[in-house]
């Protein structure tokens, strides 16, 4: 998350990916850096180590998620 | 100084009372629910158990563990009427002779009863804490149900730092080490049932362990030999050269394994038995090394030794493996002391909640 917001602070087009386990951190570190409408998009916890298959399937799940959010759409949970 | 337990001490409000505490060495080192006589009478009261009931004597001092004691500390602790069943039955696993209790409360080693419940109590004597970050702070029955039995073992027991705990350097377990298993997320049967109880049974189990030992691991669900990876991690880990385990090839461990890791493990085949059994077969040292590193407390190998590896574990059965904590990359491992009498067994206690008497206004959510 703070990843992303220092992306955006900088200018350059970022969305924070954040597995559904770490959503309420997510927000919680977007609100403290004064960010909290930085995008970001949730995804499957976990992902470590659950393979490239299921990595590619998760791809898939949030590819347009991803897209809508660096074209200024709402973040996702 | 007097037994504070048993008299009635009187200070001129609660401030004076803390700071009278602290200074009996009654306390933790943090401050306390001042046990006043209506507070310590309500906890009683919901015990269902009169308050002069003995559960035995608690060394070293071997202190007559009343209720009324417990129940005097369980409100020094911060507890709630709901958290007392898991108090006592972890003063009946405490006290229990296999426990080695007066030992372990003297001990240089730094020790600790680590407390694990199983079954229905996780949910009606908590919520005790499975999940994330279930050993730290911000989980009240944990905090409060694991520093109930240390104030115990202080004011009960007489085990006071310096003075008859003689623990080195102890750790941070000492003022309160309680979580509840991950039952919910965990495709093993639950701890309790695997030792014989009915999975209805709500069971308290206690391990006198040093602090955690972080054990990461990334998995690979591409990779067939992850599993083998884990358990030589966790066996290695378990192994570690500078533990009494290693040393003294004996003791009980605890092996605490995250959803992924516990899900790894079973997808491989694993259940809790043929996991101990791995853990205990890979668990060695080379005594070469083990000589080397502390010669007055391992021999040099002798001609004809049959094997220069020295096992941590006399057996499986000295593994206590659970699940818990939360998804990710970290399990965790607590050796042991391995020495006592009865060299440092796990005990388990049925935790009874049928005797239990609601009291107005002293739960959670009423």
């Amino acid at each position: 998350m703070r990843d992303g917001v220092n992306l955006a602070r900088i200018g350059v087009p970022a969305v924070a990916l954040v597995s559904t386990e770490f959503w309420s951190q997510g927000n919680f570190i977007a609100r403290s850096v004064g960010m909290p409408d930085v995008p970001r998009v949730a995804f499957p916890h976990p992902v470590a180590g659950a393979g490239i298959a299921n990595m590619v399937r998760v791809a898939g799940l949030i590819r347009d998620d991803i897209i809508a959010a660096l074209s200024g759409g709402s973040r996702t949970s | 100084m007097s037994e504070p337990i048993d008299g009635r001490l009187h200070a001129a409000d609660e401030t004076a009372a803390l700071e009278l505490l602290h200074e009996l060495g009654c306390t933790d080192g943090l401050p306390v629910v001042v046990p006043t006589p209506e507070r310590v009478e309500r906890m009683v009261v919901a015990t269902g158990l009169p308050a002069d009931v003995s559960l035995g004597p608690m060394g070293p001092n071997l202190g007559d563990a009343t209720i009324e004691k417990i129940a005097a500390c369980a409100v020094m602790a911060g507890c709630l009427p709901d958290h007392l069943p898991v108090v006592l039955a972890a003063m009946q696993a405490a006290m229990d002779p296999r426990f080695d209790l007066t030992e372990m409360q003297a001990t240089t080693h730094c020790i600790a009863p680590f407390l694990i419940v199983n079954g229905p109590a996780r949910h009606a004597c908590g919520p005790i804490a499975s999940g994330f970050g279930a050993l730290g702070p911000g989980h009240r029955a944990n905090a409060s149900i694991g520093r109930a039995l240390r104030l115990c073992m202080i004011n009960i027991g007489g085990g006071r730092t310096g003075s008859s705990d003689m623990a080195l350097l102890g750790h941070p377990g000492k003022f309160t080490f309680c979580m509840a298993e991950d039952e919910d997320s965990s495709p093993f049967v639950p701890l309790h049932v695997s030792r014989g109880f009915a999975p209805e049974d709500s069971v308290v189990t206690l391990v006198g362990t040093e602090a955690p030992h972080s054990v990461i691991f990334v998995g690979d669900a591409d990779d067939p030999t992850a599993s083998d990876r884990l358990v030589r991690t966790l066996a290695m880990t378990l192994a570690n050269v500078g533990s009494n385990n290693a040393h003294f090839g004996r003791g009980s461990a605890v092996v605490i394994l995250n959803p992924d890791h516990i899900g790894v493990l079973a997808a491989a085949g694993y259940d809790r038995m043929s996991l101990a059994e791995a853990l205990a077969e890979r668990a060695t040292n080379p005594r070469a090394l083990m000589h080397e590193l502390n010669p007055s407390m391992v021999r040099a190998g002798r001609p004809g030794d049959a094997d220069d590896r020295m096992r941590v574990f006399r057996s499986p059965e000295e593994l206590v493996i659970i699940a818990g904590g939360g998804s990710g990359l970290y399990s965790m491992v607590l050796p042991s002391w391995g020495a006592g009498p009865h060299v440092n067994p796990s005990v388990s206690a049925r935790i009874e909640l049928d005797q239990a008497c609601e009291i107005p206004g002293m739960s959670p959510g009423r």
